[in-house]
């Protein structure tokens, strides 16, 4: 099912504050929000360089820049759009997982993948970058090192 | 409620905006130096990328290293983007390996953030140090937070990192086992520090790097020597350096180092075995440094460098 472009919204977050993400990409007109994470600015006590980096890669994003309590505002958001449907793109953070779970409880939330490194759907052994390297290695030079291979094999 | 700015009328506009929105924040270096943030900055930095240029030199302070690092952090490049970028300018795969190498590091660390989140902040294995959890500090030594230890490698690396937000690798790995080996900090308090100054502070690569040089997620604690830093450096500090030659913390083989620094390992008391004198000369000093071990038990505890020293 998909939602109307019109009734939904993007959250950005600050592990994806590209101007082609996959959120963007798909959702070109619709509305966007980057939350500052007060509570995160405190755990971390970030800098301000690193507050002045991140604030300058949300300048290049077609967004508006709010700060609070991410869950609170996005939703508060979504309702100042009238949408239902909150999209964003992936994270391997668990506050990630969190906030968009707050989230969820209020307005659906479609999470987007954002293009692998990989181009390999089967299991990779994380106990050691070795262990791992000996599968990746054959996926981690994309389409080109599949045309050496193909060279090689002549 | 009030938006934040999205447009200023210079940079010195939005850089007071900042100081005047974030008051708390810890340091008073709003500019970042040669780093902007954006995607403009990462794909002018990414037009810059030499792969072969950045493995001849990447090791080296003032090498060709990409500096890309922050706008992978914050997902203005995506791995697999740079990737191509990469390989569409190479004639041989070979001369982007080293390169697609260290960003499969990035992807690597990223997958085991997925699978053990918070996790990241616990030890992922016992240290191989030989040191119980005690002998480590809760909190980072004054004098290295504020760059005056009097070392002017890890002073001036202190200094880069509150002032620039940015580290070469091995300055990181310097730093790290640094505070980890020779001044017995836990490495969760070196890896917050790294975390609220590196642009490109990322838990799951900052946290797990620390991790291997403390030994908690690799077989072996890393360490470094004098020759060595002073060769990566191109002798940049100890040139000017008031140790230098004279009390450098960090001068004498792996071994001499290992043997200073880490206490007689259990191993090696079995392999006194023979001797129940020395045996008992260990048991009564946890401490004592290894150089009263066997030569081929030195051997075994010898670090090595990840990456670079190969």
């Amino acid at each position: 099912m998909t939602t109307p472009a019109d009734r939904t919204v993007i959250w950005v977050h600050g592990d994806c504050l590209n101007p082609h993400s996959p959120a963007f990409v798909r959702y070109p007109a619709a509305p966007a929000l980057f939350v500052w994470d007060d509570a995160l600015l405190a755990q971390y006590r970030l800098s301000l360089k690193r507050i002045t980096f991140i604030y300058e890669c949300v300048l290049q994003l077609p967004v508006v820049i709010r700060r609070g309590d991410v869950a609170t505002e996005v939703v508060r958001f979504a309702a100042e759009h009238d949408a239902p449907h909150v999209v964003t793109v992936e994270s391997p953070a668990p506050r990630f997982a969190t906030i968009r779970e707050e989230i969820d409880a209020h307005v659906r939330v479609e999470t987007l993948p954002l293009p692998p490194f990989l181009e390999y759907r089967g299991s990779l052994d994380l106990a050691r970058f070795s262990k791992y390297w000996r599968t990746a290695e054959r996926y981690a030079f994309g389409s080109t090192r599949a045309a050496d291979v193909a060279e090689d094999a002549e | 409620m009030t938006d934040m700015r999205h447009d200023f009328a210079d940079r010195l506009d939005f850089l007071d905006y900042v100081r005047d929105q974030f008051p708390d924040a810890t340091d008073p270096y709003a500019a970042t130096g040669a780093l902007r943030g954006g995607r403009d900055a990462a794909a002018a930095a990414l037009a810059m990328v030499d792969a072969p240029d950045y493995a001849r030199t990447r090791n080296f302070l003032g090498g060709a290293v990409t500096r890309l690092s922050p706008y992978l952090r914050h997902g203005v490049l995506s791995l697999a983007e740079v990737r191509d970028a990469v390989m569409r300018r190479v004639s041989h795969r070979e001369q982007a390996g080293k390169l697609v190498n260290e960003l499969a590091w990035h992807d690597y660390y990223q997958r085991l953030y997925a699978e053990i989140g918070d996790g990241i902040w616990q030890d992922r294995e016992e240290p191989k140090t030989n040191l119980a959890p005690r002998a480590y500090a809760d909190t980072l030594p004054n004098d290295v937070c504020d760059g005056t230890t009097g070392l002017v490698c890890m002073d001036s690396i202190s200094r880069d990192l509150r002032t620039g937000g940015y580290l070469h690798n091995h300055q990181r790995m310097w730093m790290a086992a640094y505070l980890v080996h020779w001044r017995r900090v836990k490495w969760q308090a070196g890896a917050r520090w790294f975390l609220q100054h590196l642009l490109d502070g990322d838990p799951a690569s900052n946290n797990l790097s620390w991790q291997w040089v403390a030994s908690t997620f690799a077989a072996k604690p890393y360490l470094f020597n004098r020759e060595s830093l002073e060769r990566f450096s191109h002798g940049t500090y100890c040139r000017v350096c008031p140790h230098y030659q004279r009390d450098c913390p960090f001068e004498g083989t792996y071994e001499d180092l290992a043997a200073r620094l880490f206490p007689v390992a259990e191993a090696m008391k079995a392999d006194d075995s023979t001797s129940r004198g020395d045996r008992r000369k260990i048991r009564t000093d946890a401490a004592l440094p290894a150089r009263a071990a066997k030569k081929d038990d030195r051997k075994k505890r010898r670090p090595r460098d990840r990456r670079y020293e190969e």
